[in-house]
């Protein structure tokens, strides 16, 4: 066990490169999946290790529900047994577990009042709001509702016929690959463990690049749904943050319409492992592997020694 | 299952609001709260006909005046306009809800306006020749 059951904790830190070189080396929907997947085996690893550390550190709790042979040195030896270690994960644990159940009951209750905000609506696809903000969004369907896009009639008058086609695309788009789901996923990670958040940054960033690209080929021309995203932010920006102007990077928007006026990204599945991507790709993926086997390792370890441990 | 049965009147607010506004909508000219209840059919009782059309003048969805000791109500918006509310509502309300409802743009940071004009502008001028 010994150190390996601190590795998964800190390993996140491999995937920072790749989080940061993503978006303009690899193709969105190669991002979105290599992220997600990455963010999720690294947050279910370092939950895995925490948990471990929460089961060594209860063992210096009083009535502790650990066989008493737990508190033979020859076992205290053989486990990281860290006087803080053991005593921080117990609430780092929980608060992990209490931000997950929270973010999970919020996504589902948040799901259920959109569709109950509908429900007076004609069932269509579309649903159009009759409002005079700017706004649309991609609503995926719950238990008893199918997906919607819904958009302002603000949002509408303020775009042209091939750019109205443009929104509708990047929407459907986002409902039909499950955006949804990547993003609650990366979300989750972020949570588990705070190091990931570059990544779900990242993802989210990537997942709306990927419906953009979509939507250009559905629709056929990169300019239109670079000009109804233009268009859109212009109309519905709201207060500027207050940051220092100048020191800003170009925020999300800039990006996605300069990614459109350039050419397509190529689909390449992998890049090659001798380019500054292929490398950070690589990286994060041994990060990953290293992380999985530390917790699996550790896991064993653990339950080898509570089982020799039990005095059966 | 039961209960439900016997008490056909309780549905989600949301519900009875569309209600009562298809009922006041479908009549000609502003109705009594009185004239809605039977308008419904009267599967509702008085006091929630009336809560409910306070509910929707609360949400700028009715308007209502003075005649004699009542008030008479006339629709101001359709169901587009009473979703339209909910769903501001909502939004106003739930800051991270990227998971749930994906917008079609985040809010532009510093600089990133003369930028995207720039970007644009370029577009057009490509696009027209």
């Amino acid at each position: 066990m010994g150190v390996f059951v601190f590795l998964p904790l800190v390993l996140p830190l491999t995937a920072w490169p790749i989080a940061r070189l993503a978006d303009r080396h690899l193709h969105p929907r190669t991002a979105t999946r290599l992220l997600t997947a990455l963010a999720g085996v690294m947050a279910v690893c370092s939950t895995v290790c925490l948990g471990l550390l929460m089961v060594v550190g209860t063992a210096q709790l009083p009535g502790n529900p650990l066989p008493d042979g737990w508190s033979d040195p020859e076992v205290r030896a053989a486990v990281p047994y860290d006087g803080i270690a053991g005593r921080v994960a117990v609430p780092a644990l929980l608060a992990v577990v209490a931000a997950c159940a929270v973010t999970l009951r919020r996504h589902r209750r948040l799901t259920r009042r959109a569709h109950r905000a509908l429900a007076g609506l004609p069932r269509t696809e579309v649903a159009v709001l009759a409002d005079a903000e700017p706004y649309a969004y991609a609503l995926p369907g719950g238990a008893m509702s199918e997906d919607r896009v819904v958009v302002s009639t603000a949002m509408l008058t303020c775009l042209e016929p091939a750019e109205r086609r443009a929104l509708f695309a990047h929407e459907r788009a986002h409902l039909a690959a499950r955006h949804h789901r990547h993003l609650l996923a990366v979300r989750l990670a972020a949570q588990a463990n705070p190091f990931l958040h570059p990544l779900r940054k990242a993802v989210s960033y990537a997942a709306e690049r990927w419906a953009d690209e979509e939507a250009a080929e559905t629709v056929g021309s990169r300019r239109a749904v670079a000009r109804a995203i233009g268009k859109a932010a212009l109309v519905s920006r709201g207060t500027p943050a207050p940051t220092l102007a100048g020191l800003a990077a170009p925020g999300p928007v800039p990006r996605r319409v300069a990614a459109l006026l350039a050419p397509a990204p190529a689909a390449r599945t992998w890049p090659s492992a001798f380019t500054a991507v292929g490398m950070a790709a690589w990286t994060a993926a041994a990060g990953t592997a290293v992380s999985a086997m530390s917790s699996a390792n550790s896991a064993l370890t653990l339950a080898v020694l509570l089982h020799a441990a039990t005095p059966l | 299952m039961t209960n439900q049965r016997q008490h056909p009147a309780r549905r989600g607010q949301g519900e009875l609001e569309g209600l009562v506004l298809s009922a006041l909508r479908a009549a000609d000219g502003p109705q009594t709260a009185g004239s809605v209840q039977e308008r419904l059919g009267g599967g509702l009782a008085y006091t929630t006909v009336i809560t409910i059309l306070t509910r929707l003048l609360a949400k700028g969805v009715v308007s209502r005046e003075r005649a004699g000791r009542s008030f008479v109500w006339t629709p101001v918006s359709d169901h587009a306009g009473l979703a339209a509310h909910k769903m501001r509502k909502l939004l106003d309300g739930e800051s991270d809800r990227e998971a749930v409802l994906a917008s079609f743009v985040t809010s532009l940071e510093p600089g990133d306006e003369r930028l995207l004009r720039e970007l644009l502008g370029r577009a057009q001028a490509e696009g027209e020749d």
